[in-house]
C-alpha cells in the first residue's frame, strides 16, 4: 500500500469499472421490465468477445498475420459487429427461452436464465474456438502508447550528478562494443572472463542509469491512462449518454419506463408490451456486446473462452444489485464502485481476495441496504 | 400482496447465492493457505535432504496385469488452456508405446495405452485417474500440470499403482509417495537457474514477482526463485498475485511498477503470460521478463504479440541438440506430423516419461515371472543413467527428482524460431 499510487489505481478502477457498469446495464433493464434476472447476461457478453475476435479475423487480423497497422475504422465495425450479434442473441433468447414461461412461476425463468448460461459455457466448446484460447491481435488496435498527466513532479538528481552517470554509462558502453568488435562471434551469454568483466561493468552503470530515472519517477505523481482504454471509457460515456436520451426522451424509453412500472397496466393503455420487452433485450444485450469487444480488444493478448462472460458477469449483477436493481443510473454507479473496490484490494496488498470482494460486497448489500444505494427500498405496491 | 411475497424471495435466493459462491471462493483460498502453510517446510526437506526418506511407500500390494495386454493410462488435457501440452505428450506417449509393441511387446503381451483427458482441471484429472484405475491400469503416465498431477497422485497411492509425471515441476510433489517419480526437473532446479541467469548473465538487482495463486507450481516456482535470487545478493522488490482466468491485471502492474523494478519474474502459465506481458508494455513498465517452463507454448507469442518478444524462459531441452536421443526422437516425431517439430518440450517429455515407464516394466517383469504394479514403482526408482530425450534420467537415491540440466532460452517471433538457446546450467551449478 503506498500512498503514491492511490490516484492511478482509481484511475485502474474506474476503466475496468466502466466494463462492469455497461454489463449491469443489461442486467438491470430486463430486471426493470420483466423481474427477472437474467443470468445468461454474463454468456452473451462471451458471445459478443467472440463476434469481436471473428470480426477481426475477418478483417485480416488472424493469428501471426503479416499486417503492421489499422485504423479506428476497424474497430467500429468490429464495435458493431459485437453489438449487433449480443443484440440478435438476447433477442433470441427472450423470444424462445422466457417469453414461453412469462405466464408460470418466476422461479422456472430464472432456472431457465441458468439453463441458458451453462448451455452456452459448454456447449459452446463445442463449435467455438477454446483450446488454445484465441485472442484479438493486439495489432487492430491504432491507439498505442498512454496519455499521461503529471500532477507532482519528483526531486531528481542534480544535473552535474546526472550528467557524470550518464558518462560514465556511455565509457562503459563503449569499452564493451569495443570489446566486442575485437572478438567477432562471441556469446553474449557465455562471455570468457575478460568480456564478462567488461559487460559486468556496462550492467552497473545501466543499473545507475534506470536508478536515476526512477529517482525522478519514484517522487512524482503521474497517472497514465493506456489511449486505447482511454477510447474504450469515451464510448462507454458515449453509449450510456445515448441510453439515457433514449429512454428518457424518444416513445419508446417512454413505454419501457410504464412497462416496468406496471406491466399489466401499460399493456392495457395500448403499449406493445412485448415489442418493449424484445426491445430492452435488444438494447441490454448490444451494450454488453460493446462491452466485450472493448475489453477484448483493449486489454490487448486478453483470451477468450466459453467462460469469458463468468466473472464479469457475476461482478456485473453485483453491481446491479449496488446500485439498485432496476435503477439504470444506479447500474452506472454500482459498476463503477465494483471497479474501484476490486483495484483498492489489489492497493491495499490483498491481490487474493480481488474476485471475492464481489460476494462481500453483495451480501453487505443485501443485509444493510437491500434496495441497493439508488433503489427503493421501500415494498412493491400491487 | 403476491408480488411483496415474491420480492421478498429473490432476497433470500440472492443472499443465499451470494453465501454459496462466497464458500466457493472461500474454499479455494482455504486450499491455498493449507497449501502455502505445507509448502517452505517441505521445500527444505527436498532441498537438504535430496534421499526424502519421508516419502510413504504404499503398503497395498498392487494390482497385476489380467487380461490379453497390459494396460498402461496416460493422462493429459485434451481440451482446454492446456490443450498444446496434452495433445503433444498424449501424441508422444503412443508413439512410445507403438515402438514398444512393434519390437514385440513384452513377452508377447502387447501394450495397451488408455488415454484420459484432465480438460485442464485437477478435479478432472483426478476422475480420469480414478477411471483408468477403474480399467485396470497398472501404471499411469501424466501430467504435465503440477496440480493435476498430485491429484492423480492421490487416486494412485492406495492400489500402489506408479505414477511417472511428464512436466510436473512442483518440488514437494514426489513427497506424495515413492509412487510418483518424474522425468523433468524440479522447481528447486529451475527457479534457482532462473535467478542466477537473471542476476548473473542479465545483471538485474531489483526483480518483481507476480506468481498465479490458483496453480501450485506457479507458488513453488516464485518461491525457488525468490530464495536464489535474494542469496545471490538481489532484492525482490514487490511480489503481487493473480489467479488463472484474470484478464485484467493494471492493479497489480502499478503496485509493481511504484518499486522500480529491473525485471519481473511471471511463474505462470503461457496462457496468463501473455496478456500481462502485454499490460506490463502499456502500463510503461520497459523490463526485462523471466518464467519457467510453463511458458512453453507457441501460444506465447499469439497472446503476447510484441510485448514478450526478448524475454527468457527456463526449459527442458532444446530441439536443436546434437545427442543421438533428440535427433531420433524429431526424425520419428517429424516423419509422423508431416515433417513438422514438436510445437512444446512436453512431447519430448511424454515420449521420456512412456518409455521410462515400459522399461520399468520390462525389468520388473524380468525380475520376477509373478509380478505386480508395486514392482514396477521399484524398478522405477531404481532407474539408472536411462537415456531420455531431454538428457540422463537417474532415480536411484534421488528421491523421485532425476538431476537434470536446464536451459535458459530467449522469446523470438515464430520467423525466428520462437525459442533461442541462450545458456545450459547443470543441477550440481545451482543447488546448494
Amino acid at each position: 500500500m503506498e500512498l503514491s499510487t492511490l490516484p492511478q489505481q482509481l484511475i485502474n478502477g474506474i476503466l475496468l469499472g466502466s466494463i462492469y457498469a455497461l454489463i449491469a446495464l443489461g442486467y438491470t433493464m430486463v430486471y426493470g421490465v420483466l423481474k427477472l434476472i437474467n443470468f445468461a447476461h454474463g454468456e452473451v457478453f462471451m458471445m459478443g468477445a467472440y463476434a469481436a475476435l471473428f470480426a477481426s479475423w475477418a478483417l485480416g487480423y488472424t493469428p501471426n498475420n503479416a499486417l503492421t497497422g489499422s485504423n479506428p475504422v476497424n474497430l467500429i465495425v468490429m464495435l458493431l459487429a459485437s453489438m449487433t450479434f449480443c443484440g440478435l442473441l438476447g433477442v433470441f433468447i427472450e423470444r424462445f427461452a422466457y417469453r414461453p414461461l412469462r405466464t408460470q412461476p418466476r422461479i422456472a425463468s430464472l432456472i431457465t436464465a441458468i439453463g441458458i448460461s451453462l448451455f452456452l459455457q459448454y456447449g459452446g466448446q463445442l463449435f467455438l474456438p477454446s483450446s488454445p484460447a484465441p485472442n484479438i491481435d493486439g495489432k487492430v488496435n491504432p491507439f498505442i502508447g498512454n496519455l499521461e498527466v503529471t500532477l507532482a513532479k519528483g526531486a531528481g538528481t542534480s544535473a552535474a550528478a546526472a550528467a557524470d552517470i550518464q558518462s560514465k554509462a556511455a565509457v562503459a558502453q563503449k569499452s564493451y562494443d569495443d570489446w566486442k568488435l575485437s572478438h567477432k562471434g562471441a556469446d553474449e551469454f557465455n562471455l570468457p572472463a575478460d568480456g564478462q568483466a567488461l559487460l559486468n561493468v556496462k550492467h552497473d552503470t545501466d543499473r545507475a542509469v534506470r536508478d536515476l530515472k526512477d529517482r525522478g519517477d519514484s517522487g512524482s505523481l503521474k497517472l497514465s491512462v493506456p489511449r486505447g482504454q482511454f477510447i474504450m471509457l469515451v464510448t462507454t460515456v458515449i453509449l450510456m449518454g445515448m441510453l439515457t436520451y433514449l429512454v428518457m426522451f424518444t416513445k419508446q424509453g417512454r413505454a419501457m419506463r410504464a412497462v416496468s412500472h406496471d406491466f399489466d397496466a401499460a399493456a392495457l393503455m395500448g403499449v406493445n408490451v412485448n415489442g418493449i420487452v424484445t426491445f430492452t433485450f435488444l438494447v441490454g444485450s448490444a451494450l454488453a456486446g460493446a462491452g466485450a469487444m472493448m475489453s477484448a480488444t483493449f486489454l490487448s493478448g486478453t483470451k477468450i473462452d466459453t467462460f469469458f462472460g463468468m466473472l464479469p458477469g457475476v461482478k456485473a449483477f453485483v453491481a446491479a444489485v449496488l446500485g439498485g436493481i432496476g435503477n439504470i443510473p444506479g447500474a452506472v454507479l454500482g459498476g463503477l464502485l465494483m471497479g474501484v473496490a476490486e483495484t483498492l484490494v489489489v492497493w491495499l496488498g490483498y491481490d487474493n481476495y480481488r474476485d471475492a470482494i464481489a460476494f462481500v460486497v453483495l451480501i453487505i448489500v443485501l443485509l444493510v441496504r437491500p434496495g441497493g444505494l439508488l433503489g427503493s427500498s421501500k415494498v412493491e405496491k400491487v | 400482496m403476491k408480488i411483496q411475497t415474491n420480492y421478498f424471495s429473490w432476497q433470500t435466493g440472492l443472499a443465499t447465492l451470494a453465501l454459496g459462491l462466497g464458500l466457493i471462493i472461500g474454499c479455494g483460498s482455504g486450499d491455498k493457505a493449507a497449501d502455502n502453510g505445507a509448502t517452505p517446510d517441505a521445500t527444505k526437506s527436498a532441498a537438504t535432504d535430496t534421499t526424502a526418506t519421508k516419502r510413504p511407500a504404499p503398503t497395498s500390494p498392487g494390482v497385476k496385469p489380467s487380461g490379453d495386454t497390459i494396460k498402461i493410462g496416460v493422462i493429459g488435457s485434451l481440451t482446454g488452456d492446456q490443450k498444446p501440452w496434452g495433445e503433444d505428450s498424449i501424441e508422444a506417449s503412443k508413439m512410445a508405446v507403438k515402438e514398444f509393441n512393434d519390437a514385440g511387446g513384452l513377452g508377447g503381451k502387447k501394450v495397451e495405452l488408455l488415454v484420459g483427458d484432465s480438460a485442464s482441471k485437477a478435479e478432472q484429472a483426478k476422475s480420469a485417474a480414478e477411471k483408468l484405475i477403474s480399467d485396470g491400469v497398472i501404471g499411469i503416465v501424466g501430467e504435465v500440470a503440477s496440480g493435476h498431477t498430485i491429484q492423480i497422485a492421490k487416486s494412485a497411492f492406495p492400489r500402489a499403482i506408479p505414477v511417472v509425471a511428464i512436466g510436473a515441476t512442483k518440488t514437494t510433489l514426489t513427497d506424495e509417495g515413492t509412487h510418483v517419480v518424474r522425468v523433468c526437473y524440479t522447481d528447486d532446479l529451475q527457479g534457482p537457474v532462473v535467478a542466477k541467469f537473471a542476476y548473473e548473465a542479465l545483471g538485474l538487482r531489483k526483480v518483481g514477482v507476480m506468481t498465479d495463486n490458483k496453480q501450485p507450481y506457479s507458488q513453488g516456482l516464485s518461491k525457488s526463485f525468490s530464495d536464489k535470487f535474494k542469496a545471490l545478493g538481489g532484492e525482490i522488490v514487490g511480489e503481487s498475485f493473480y489467479e488463472s482466468g484474470q484478464t485484467q491485471f493494471s492493479g497489480q502492474i502499478t503496485e509493481l511498477k511504484a518499486k522500480n523494478p529491473d525485471g519481473v519474474f511471471l511463474s505462470g502459465y503461457f496462457t496468463e503470460v501473455g496478456p500481462i506481458a502485454q499490460q506490463i508494455k502499456q502500463a510503461g513498465l520497459n523490463v526485462k521478463l523471466m518464467g519457467g517452463d510453463g511458458w512453453d507454448s507457441p501460444q506465447l507469442l499469439v497472446s503476447g504479440g510484441d510485448a514478450i518478444i526478448g524475454s527468457f524462459f527456463c526449459n527442458h531441452y532444446n530441439n536443436k541438440e546434437d545427442r543421438p536421443e533428440v535427433k531420433d526422437f524429431l526424425k520419428k516425431w517429424s516423419g509422423t506430423h508431416g515433417g513438422k517439430e514438436p510445437g512444446t518440450t512436453m512431447a519430448a517429455l511424454g515420449y521420456d516419461a512412456t518409455k521410462l515407464m515400459l522399461d520399468a516394466l520390462k525389468r520388473a517383469s524380468v525380475a520376477k515371472k509373478d509380478y505386480s504394479s508395486r514392482d514396477i514403482i521399484d524398478a522405477l526408482n531404481d532407474t539408472e543413467n536411462f537415456p531420455g530425450v531431454s538428457g540422463k534420467i537417474t532415480l536411484k537415491g534421488n528421491g523421485g527428482n532425476p538431476p537434470k540440466r536446464a536451459l535458459i532460452v530467449e522469446v523470438r517471433s515464430q520467423a525466428d524460431g520462437f525459442q533461442v538457446f541462450r545458456k545450459a546450467y547443470e543441477a550440481s551449478e545451482v543447488t546448494k
